[in-house]
Formats: structure tokens, C-alpha cells, sequence
């Protein structure tokens, strides 16, 4: 016993540590969560200070859940960002990787390129995005329809064919800032960030691959497509299973896009709909925190299932 | 059902040739071996008849018919890979299954043969476990299943036996061999281990740099090896060259025209009678295995060389011995150009 009493005694300060770190916070909110605690009111100044004395029960729960309108909308556009980025990245990640992985000249430099966007903070990615892309006047999204819309009206000018271009219609450059696509315009930019993130863990991956194994299935007739199915995806089952597991903690979380995108105008999640809350109304923050760590308690747990198998193996 | 016929086949990689001017014949339902130290090509050469290499020149036909530019998985050939290389993700039986599925094969053929595939193996109650959960051996048997499943024209067996350990090895060899027989279709097996080409080859081929050094049956190639290269390649301990200064005076009378040199195998060195004596040695060392003992002799000059006894007593260590062997087993060489006389 002596032998390992000293191992735990020399572990105690760094697990009591993080535990302060993990449930200090997690208390304070659960506390702020049950009772009335605004940071401005003149009416009722009482409530301007976390105070036992204010409790509120499942009051804010209730405020948040039935009362706030958007925390369904927060919660199903979480998933719906999540679920969206996480497919993407998968499947332009496998591509990316499949594709830089045979040798051609330029290898070197060409991976360097495209890991390059996941070293650009998400503020940035997302200024860059929305201002120089997705702009619909002065980003490249309108510079490329104004273009194109230029070539019809010329097309539309020439003897003959021109009857035929006069058919088509001006086309207008999507706004990336509206209500109905600020979500997309944040699936666009984390996708772009971190497809490299799951190209790199792929790549990696695809090096271990067995190449016997391979020259097994072309003689047994296997094409390149079959063996893709049948060899490299099983193969790679355990770093997709990586890059979903990280990438869902992750982007639950998301904030600096959304803020920039469109100030959660048509697109909010939780985390942003928390920071709204929390502008003034700290009780009301908290409950939505509580659900958010639910939620992912739940996504983390549906995620093993599907994925710890994999893991395990 | 077909033998193969290889004309002038060459590989290089960039200026490097790896294999040049290649000329060979394997009969239909024949056990050819191909053996040679690491990196002699023969790996390569057999790469290049399963079409896992390109061909930079010349010609390789599978019955009658060229088969340069004919995909891997048409040529009837099917492989057994040094690793096994199954298919991790894939239940035994699907192993077996995948190049018929890909084939478009009627399901319930497919399920016929490899089900008769196992029967033959003795796999059938493995057909649902991964490779993981197999053994070595069992992997083996599960590559070489998925080889017959396929009925080729020619198996191809790349060191099928080099991951195993050496009690496997000698029983899967027998197997194979067996499997030749009742099989009939013609094999061709690489190997850098000389017992597996002896005891399964009906005809072996030595490779050295990509060159064919001597193609013959096993007993061939031991008794009348045609230079030094596949004298000492084959057999061990390996055969012991002679110079003139190191023979006596018996010795140096066999030595006729161009030959400079006389080889001997450990296992035909004897102690000599009265007359014929041919080399005179002391003996240094002994490695006893029991059934035989290996004697490390050194000559006057102190040149080495071993011989086979199961008469310990006959050679006492420290003691100079004469030796001698039977006319009839003794090769003759030339020194420069490394050939037998």
C-alpha cells in the first residue's frame, strides 16, 4: 500500500486543482441558474447582487424555455452548424488527403499551403470571409456576379445570338449578412478553417496504410473506387471517428463568426445566445449554460455510442 | 490451367536495372522456386508476372496468351502476399469472397467455392473472424483460401512462410505442397530460404542481380551446380572451395585443364585411408546438433571450411586429420570465370 500512497499524495495538489477549476464555475452557475440576478434593474436594485434571498426555483429555466424565443432556435441551429461543418470537413478532408497523398512535385509546398488556414484565428477567418468573399458588392462573391453579369450584357449586345442571352436574367449576388444565409456564410468559414484540421489527422492515417494490402485488392479486381470503400474508409474509421468527436466540442462553442457574421441576427447558438442573455440578465445566462452543458453531455454521449466502438477496436 | 513463357523481360527503375534480358519457361502445373539472396529481383519478377510492376521490356505469356497490358486480376494469377495482406475490416469469408464479388460472381457460386475453399483449408469454423482474431497460421491458410477461391491459372506465393515461426513453417510448407499435388495448377514460390525451395520446388531457378544463374531440379542444382555462385547458394552449411594450395599432392592431380578449384560439401568430407587423401587440416572448432556434428577444420594456410560428421571421434580437436571425399561427388571450378568444368 505504501508504495502507491505516495504516488496519490504527490497527485492530490493537481487533481484538486482542476476539480476548483471544473466545479467552482459549474456551482456558481447552477447557483446564479435558481435565482433572480439581473446587473441593472432600478426598480428591484435587491436583485443586482447574487443573494440567496432572491431565489427564483426553476424560474429562469421556465423564462428561458418558454418565454425567451430563441433558445429552440439557438439549439437546433447549434446542431444544424455542427452537424453541417462536421460532414463537410469530413468529406472534403478525406478528398484532400486521398489526393496529396501520392507524390507529385510541389508536395511539400502544397501541403504547407493547405494546412495554412487552420493557423488563422477565428476572428479574422471571419472578417476575412464575410468582407472579402462573401461580400455581395466589394468581395469576390459580387466582383465574380458582376463579372458574369457584364459578360451577358455584352453577350446580349451581339447580332444573332444576342436574341438568345437577352432570355437570361441578371443574376443578384446572395447576401451573406441576411437573416436566411448568415448561417451558411459561418458554415462556409469553419468548414474552410478546419478541413485542414481533418486533411492533416486523414493524411497521417493514410500513411500507415497497407500497401500489400492494396496490391491484394487489384488482383483481386478491386478498382479504384472499390478499394477506396472497402480498404481505405474502414481504414480511416478511427480518425474520422477523431475529427467528429473534436470537432463537435469544438464548434458547440463557436462565437467570434457568429458575432462578425451577422451579430446573431437569424443565427444564433447557444453559447451567443447566453452572451446575449448575459448582457444583463445573469440568471437567465446561467439556466441556458446549464442546458448547454446538457446538450453536450448529450451529444458527447450519443457520439461515443455511435463512435467509441470504433475507438475501442 | 497454364504454363508461362517469359522472353527478354527487363526492369529498371530509372537507370538502375534491376532485372535484364530475362528468358525463362515454366510448364504447365509445374512447382518452380525462385531463389536468391535479397535483392536479386526475384520478388520483383514475380511482381511483374502478377502485373504489380510494369514490364520496361519484353514479353511475359500465360498460356499462349501476352500479357503486358493486361490488368492484374485478369491475368489468372492470384497472390499470396509475404504479410498476408487480408483485409482488416473484413470477416474470413468475406476476405475469401471479395475478388469473386468483384467479378460479379452469382452469390450462391461464390458461397460454393468458398465454402469448399475452407472445407480443403480446414478454416470453415473461422469463416466468421476477423484476421485479427486469428492466429499466424491461420492468417496463412486464410490468404492462401482466398488465392484458391479465385481458381487461377497460376499461384504466386511471395515468402508466404517468412512471418511464421519454424515449427508453422515446416507444417504449412508441407501443406502447400500438398496442395500442389491435389491442385495440380502451376505454382511459382519465392523464397530466400533454401530447405523451402528444395523440398517443394520440381524445378528451382537461382537469381542473382537479376540474372538467372542455373535453372534445374533441386537435385541438379545440388549435385552439379553449374558455378560458385549457385554451388555455395545451395545446401548448407554452405560448399567448401579448394585452391590447389590448399590440397595435397592427390588432391592437385584432379585438378585438370581449367579447373583451379575443387568443391566439396560438408556432408561428403571424410576422414581419408592411407591413398587417397586430398587435403590435410586440423580441426578448430565443433558445433555438435546431435543427429550430426559441424567440424570446423583450417588448413596449413588457414583457410577455413566445415564438415559434416555424425563420427565425432574420427576428428579430434587440435589434431591434424587427412580428408577426402568420393571422385564422384567432387565439382570442379575455374577460379575467373566462377564456372563449373
Amino acid at each position: 500500500m505504501s508504495n502507491r500512497t505516495l504516488p496519490r499524495l504527490l497527485q492530490t495538489p493537481a487533481v484538486v486543482l482542476l476539480l476548483m477549476w471544473m466545479l467552482v464555475p459549474l456551482s456558481m452557475t447552477l447557483f446564479f441558474s435558481f435565482i433572480r440576478y439581473v446587473l441593472n434593474n432600478l426598480r428591484r436594485p435587491e436583485w443586482t447582487s447574487p443573494d440567496i434571498a432572491n431565489w427564483r426555483g426553476f424560474g429562469n429555466y421556465e423564462y428561458v424555455l418558454y418565454q425567451a424565443k430563441d433558445f429552440w432556435f439557438a439549439v437546433q441551429n447549434s446542431l444544424f452548424i455542427v452537424g453541417s461543418v462536421i460532414f463537410l470537413t469530413v468529406v472534403f478532408g478525406l478528398a484532400i488527403a486521398v489526393l496529396v497523398n501520392r507524390t507529385f512535385p510541389g508536395r511539400g509546398i502544397v501541403r504547407v499551403l493547405f494546412i495554412s488556414p487552420f493557423f488563422v484565428m477565428p476572428a479574422v477567418n471571419a472578417v476575412l470571409w464575410i468582407n472579402m468573399i462573401l461580400d455581395p458588392v466589394l468581395g469576390l462573391n459580387g466582383l465574380a456576379i458582376e463579372g458574369i453579369n457584364n459578360t451577358i450584357s455584352t453577350l446580349q449586345n451581339l447580332p444573332g445570338i444576342g436574341s438568345f442571352f437577352a432570355l437570361w436574367p441578371e443574376i443578384e449576388p446572395l447576401s451573406f449578412r441576411a437573416t436566411q444565409t448568415s448561417a451558411y456564410a459561418v458554415i462556409i468559414m469553419v468548414t474552410w478553417q478546419w478541413t485542414p484540421f481533418a486533411a492533416l489527422i486523414f493524411m497521417t492515417s493514410l500513411q500507415s496504410e497497407d500497401q500489400q494490402q492494396k496490391e491484394a485488392a487489384i488482383l483481386d479486381g478491386a478498382g479504384v473506387w472499390a478499394q477506396f470503400m472497402h480498404l481505405t474508409l474502414p481504414h480511416l474509421a478511427r480518425p474520422i471517428a477523431i475529427v467528429v468527436m473534436i470537432q463537435a466540442i469544438f464548434h458547440l462553442s463557436l462565437y467570434a463568426e457568429i458575432e462578425i457574421v451577422s451579430r446573431g441576427n437569424g443565427n444564433k447558438n447557444l453559447p451567443y445566445l447566453i452572451g446575449e442573455f448575459a448582457s444583463n440578465n445573469i440568471g437567465a445566462a446561467s439556466a441556458t449554460g446549464i442546458m448547454a452543458v446538457i446538450l453536450a453531455n448529450i451529444v458527447a454521449i450519443f457520439l461515443l455510442r455511435i463512435i467509441g466502438k470504433s475507438l475501442m477496436d | 490451367m497454364a504454363g508461362l513463357t517469359l522472353r527478354e523481360v527487363a526492369k529498371s527503375y530509372g537507370d538502375t536495372d534491376v532485372i535484364t534480358n530475362l528468358d525463362l519457361d515454366i510448364q504447365d502445373g509445374e512447382f518452380v522456386v525462385f531463389v536468391g539472396p535479397s535483392g536479386c529481383g526475384k520478388s520483383t519478377l514475380l511482381r511483374m508476372i502478377a502485373g504489380l510492376e510494369e514490364i520496361t521490356g519484353g514479353t511475359i505469356a500465360i498460356g499462349n496468351k501476352v500479357v503486358n497490358d493486361i490488368a492484374p486480376a485478369k491475368r489468372g494469377v492470384a497472390m499470396v502476399f509475404q504479410t498476408y495482406a487480408l483485409y482488416p475490416h473484413m470477416t474470413v469469408y468475406k476476405n475469401m469472397a471479395f475478388g469473386l464479388k468483384q467479378a460479379k460472381t452469382p452469390a450462391d457460386e461464390i458461397d460454393r467455392r468458398v465454402k469448399a475453399a475452407a472445407e480443403t483449408l480446414e478454416i470453415t469454423p473461422l469463416l466468421e473472424r476477423t484476421p485479427r482474431a486469428l492466429s499466424g497460421g491461420q492468417r496463412q491458410r486464410v490468404a492462401i483460401g482466398r488465392a484458391i477461391v479465385r481458381e487461377p491459372e497460376v499461384f504466386l506465393f511471395d515468402e508466404p512462410l517468412s512471418n511464421l515461426d519454424a515449427a508453422l513453417r515446416v507444417q504449412t510448407r508441407i501443406e502447400i505442397a500438398r496442395l500442389h499435388k491435389r491442385l495440380g495448377t502451376t505454382m511459382i514460390y519465392v523464397t530466400h530460404d533454401q530447405v523451402e525451395a528444395m523440398t517443394l520446388a520440381d524445378k528451382i531457378i537461382v537469381l542473382r542481380d537479376g540474372n538467372i544463374e542455373q535453372v534445374g531440379s533441386p537435385i541438379e542444382l545440388y549435385e552439379k551446380p553449374q558455378n560458385m555462385f549457385v554451388a555455395q547458394f545451395i545446401g548448407s552449411p554452405k560448399m567448401n572451395f579448394f585452391k590447389a594450395e590448399e590440397l595435397n599432392d592427390k588432391g592437385q592431380s584432379y585438378l585438370k585443364g581449367e579447373a583451379d578449384i575443387i568443391g566439396i560439401r560438408p556432408e561428403h568430407l571424410k576422414l581419408a585411408g592411407k591413398t587417397d587423401a586430398l587435403i590435410t587440416a586440423t580441426p578448430d572448432l565443433i558445433e555438435n546438433l546431435g543427429e550430426i556434428a559441424l567440424v570446423h577444420c583450417k588448413t596449413a594456410s588457414s583457410m577455413e571450411f566445415i564438415a559434416k560428421t555424425t563420427d565425432l571421434s574420427a576428428f579430434p580437436v587440435g589434431k591434424e586429420v587427412k580428408l577426402t571425399a568420393n571422385t564422384s561427388v567432387l565439382n570442379f571450378f575455374n577460379s575467373t570465370s566462377q564456372q563449373a568444368v
